[in-house]
């Protein structure tokens, strides 16, 4: 277990993860307090890839429950396996037999049956999910419960019951208890408001884009056949696109993507060909892209298009907005 | 440092964010496991225990100097430097200084910390007590600095360097002490924001009182201050969020429509495949809507909300047209197509300045059954947000009557109470016949509870 968050930090770059302090000090607190981490910020900076890298760093063993609108208790928590159940009792007909044997009357035969309950209603039928799984787990794990913003509010109100006492019930079984408890992450993209309720019990970790130095570090960590000038001006472009009014900035795993994009082309230098050929693997939206290539060719243009006064060469995303069609304003 | 957290906490709620009891008890077990040694671990511990919303960051951010900042870099004493003959040649020369400029000089250039008192004596002097917004940080910084004399430092500076190199103090300890006196007093300026700053918040969790959400709700459209008006923007999407949440678990209980034949399956095998109990596709009827908003001056800020509320709720409803009027019609659906809501509306209203007495409701219903009878058809909900006031013009009732016809229903929002209907140049009592609903919206809490109603 961690101790201090140099700890922390030694043990995610191990996994090839780059952590800002913030990250190390709550990962560090969540150890200690043993509390959820409820991680927010846009898609792909890393959310779900910092509970992998603090599973494998501490060795325990990863439980993920991806949810989706419409996940329910059978899908989260365990479900009779009826099927299974059922095909027992065709098989085991003969065997009924002669447990019944020799009973006289009807009673005598339901408590001799009774008496067998136990092997339908047992573990072997029974099919653990992530949540039970986590709760059950005799090794260390960590429970992942990825965007959980897309699950539904009743599915937030039960989950709450599962993360304040680690406990769940199976009225078949009684109650199973966890032995010790599992370190859990909760990540959200925001999509909906979280309940109050939830963000009270756990620790609060907003993850935002890195800067260009902290995203550098991740590219040359993930991709490291790229030239460090190419890395640079890749991460630059990357950081000025973010700031242009998209639909969907480009997150960090396609920061990624694009770097090793770059090196399986070969390429030299961040030329306009290059560019255009690969900005699709950064921008998603057609109108993304356009929006992009217009913002990245007006610095070198000069004053392409319509002509607009303000705004010099160096600050290219504001002399694109003054370039945004405006309707007629009184 | 435990009393500083608690003040803290406090003045984080006087700020409007929410911590509970449970939260800053975690605050304090948090600060006991990584200690107060690393100021940035610190911080950081107290940030993911405190704050659980990322718009309170900027919140958080503010405050948190205020209540742990060092206070400010310490004043430095230069005259160590000094022979023991310029040291007392300094001394003599500051005695002869009166009163406020000695003390500013002592400060400076003996490096003489200013004492608490002293600086509660100046805050006092420039009105700091009644200091209770954090905006006003830098301008009583400014005057509280005037207060120490620091205007008349350069002039006074001068003079005092002058007088020493008469009495032969070295050109060389007299940079010095000039150096040192610029870099005091920079320090100088900055303990005093802080203090100002400490003060300020101290003042502001004093006063506080319970968040005036509940009555900002309340406040009529009408009577919104420009400051009340943004307050209640970011109210807005809370609301949104609640709507939405009431919206999605009221469709979960519907036990009609479609068999959803998967989780029918599903459920009875345990029955053998008996189908015991049935399970029917959650019906996700979105309401289609079409809304008409006045945007002229008296109905500006309802039509601002509505439309605000209703493109945040875009997911609950299944399609969404948008008209403004004031003289005639406009469709502006194409904004809400290329921006975010909140930028949208602001464009919207942007393009879209109010005249005199121009507004004409019959016009603008001419126009639009003229050119977008399209939008309507029986699935549509026809909105329309005006208070009736036509300037006298012919209110075209027939059309909106025609409009009925084809609509599923019509609901009319009017920020005006019924006893004003009529009244004036209000056509009201006339459209009212052709609504199947018409909900009265004064304040945003009303408007909240049409749009409930509406995703009902």
């Amino acid at each position: 277990m961690f101790n201090s968050t140099d700890e922390v930090r030694e043990g995610l770059n191990g996994q090839q993860y780059v952590a800002s302090d913030e990250i190390n000090t709550v990962v560090l607190l969540a150890e200690k307090l043993q509390k959820p981490i409820l991680c927010e910020g846009p898609a792909g900076v890393g959310k779900t890839e910092l509970a992998k890298a603090w599973a494998g760093a501490t060795g325990r063993r990863l439980i993920r429950l991806q949810c989706y609108e419409g996940l329910d208790e059978t899908k989260a928590l365990y479900e009779w396996e009826y099927a299974k159940q059922m095909l027992y009792t065709q098989l085991l007909r003969d065997k009924l037999h002669d447990v019944l044997a020799g009973s006289q009357t009807l009673a005598q035969a339901a408590d001799r049956i009774a008496q067998e309950e136990d092997v339908f209603f047992s573990e072997r039928f029974l099919l653990p999910r992530p949540l039970l799984q986590a709760v059950t787990a005799g090794d260390p794990v960590l429970l992942l419960i990825d965007e959980i913003d897309r699950a539904d509010a009743e599915f937030e109100a039960f989950l709450l019951e599962v993360l304040s006492d680690f406990q769940v019930s199976v009225p078949e079984l009684g109650t199973k208890k966890a032995t010790s408890i599992p370190a859990v992450m909760l990540t959200s993209n925001n999509t909906r408001e979280l309940s109050e309720a939830l963000k009270r019990r756990c620790l609060y970790l907003f993850i935002d884009y890195p800067s260009v130095e902290a995203e550098l570090r991740i590219v040359k960590l993930r991709a490291p056949d790229l030239a460090p000038q190419l890395a640079r001006q890749a991460v630059e472009l990357v950081q000025r696109l973010r700031q242009l009014d998209l639909k969907k900035s480009p997150s960090v795993s396609e920061t990624i993507d694009w770097a090793r994009a770059l090196v399986a082309l070969n390429a030299a230098q961040l030329d306009r060909a290059t560019l255009e050929n690969t900005l699709t693997v950064l921008l998603k939206h057609e109108q993304d892209v356009q929006r992009a290539k217009r913002a990245i060719s007006a610095p070198s243009a000069g004053s392409g298009g319509t002509g607009t006064a303000a705004g010099g060469a160096e600050t290219p995303d504001i002399e694109y907005r003054n370039l945004r069609p405006r309707r007629r304003s009184e | 440092m435990e009393q500083r957290i608690v003040d803290f906490i406090a003045g984080l709620r006087a700020a409007g964010v929410r911590v509970s009891i449970a939260e800053s008890a975690d605050a304090f077990r948090a600060v006991d496991h990584v200690g107060v040694m690393s100021k940035h671990t610190f911080r950081s511990a107290l940030h993911a225990t405190l704050i659980k919303d990322a718009r309170d960051g900027p919140t958080f951010d503010a405050l948190f100097p205020i209540y742990f900042g060092s206070g400010g870099p310490p004043l430095l004493n230069p005259t160590g430097e000094l022979t023991p003959a310029e040291q007392q040649m300094l001394m003599d020369a500051l005695r002869q200084l009166a009163g406020d400029m000695r003390r500013l000089m002592e400060m400076l250039l003996q490096g003489r910390q200013p004492n608490p008192s002293e600086l509660r004596q100046a805050g006092n002097q420039v009105g700091l007590q009644y200091a209770n917004r954090p905006f006003q940080q830098d301008w009583f910084t400014r005057r509280m600095l005037r207060q120490l004399g620091l205007d008349q430092l350069t002039e006074a500076l001068r003079e005092l360097l002058e007088q020493l190199a008469r009495q032969g103090m070295s050109e060389e300890s007299r940079n010095k002490l000039e150096q040192a006196a610029a870099e005091n007093a920079a320090a100088l300026a900055e303990q005093v924001e802080q203090f100002v700053g400490e003060n300020i918040a101290r003042k502001a969790t004093e006063e506080h009182h319970e968040p005036q959400e509940a009555e900002l709700l309340e406040r009529p459209f009408s009577s919104l201050s420009e400051a009340e008006a943004k307050a209640l923007q970011e109210l807005v999407r809370r609301l949104a969020a609640q709507l939405r949440s009431r919206a999605s678990l009221r469709h979960k209980k519907g036990k009609r429509g479609v068999l959803d034949a998967k989780r029918t399956i599903r459920a009875n095998q345990r029955y053998g495949a008996v189908p015991m109990e049935i399970y029917h596709k959650t019906r996700h009827l979105k309401p289609k809507l079409a809304l008409i908003c006045d945007v002229s001056t008296s109905v500006r800020y309802c039509s601002e909300f509505m439309l605000r509320l209703i493109y945040e709720l875009q997911d609950q409803v299944s399609k969404a047209r948008s008209f403004v009027f004031i003289g005639d019609i406009k469709d502006i659906t194409a904004y809400f197509d290329e921006d975010r809501p909140d930028v949208a509306v602001e464009r919207v209203l942007e393009d879209n300045q109010p005249g005199y007495y121009n507004t004409n409701l019959g016009n603008s219903l001419a126009t639009f059954a003229h050119d977008h009878l399209d939008t309507v058809d029986h699935r549509t909900t026809l909105i329309v947000i005006s208070d009736g006031r036509n300037n006298f013009s012919d209110p075209r009732v027939d059309l909106l009557e025609m409009l009925k016809r084809r609509a599923r229903r019509i609901i009319w929002l009017s920020p005006e109470p019924p006893y004003l209907w009529g009244t004036g140049d209000s056509d009201m009592p006339q459209y009212v016949g052709c609504c199947d609903a018409v909900h009265e919206v004064g304040n945003l809490q009303q408007l909240a509870d049409a749009v409930d109603k509406l995703l009902d």
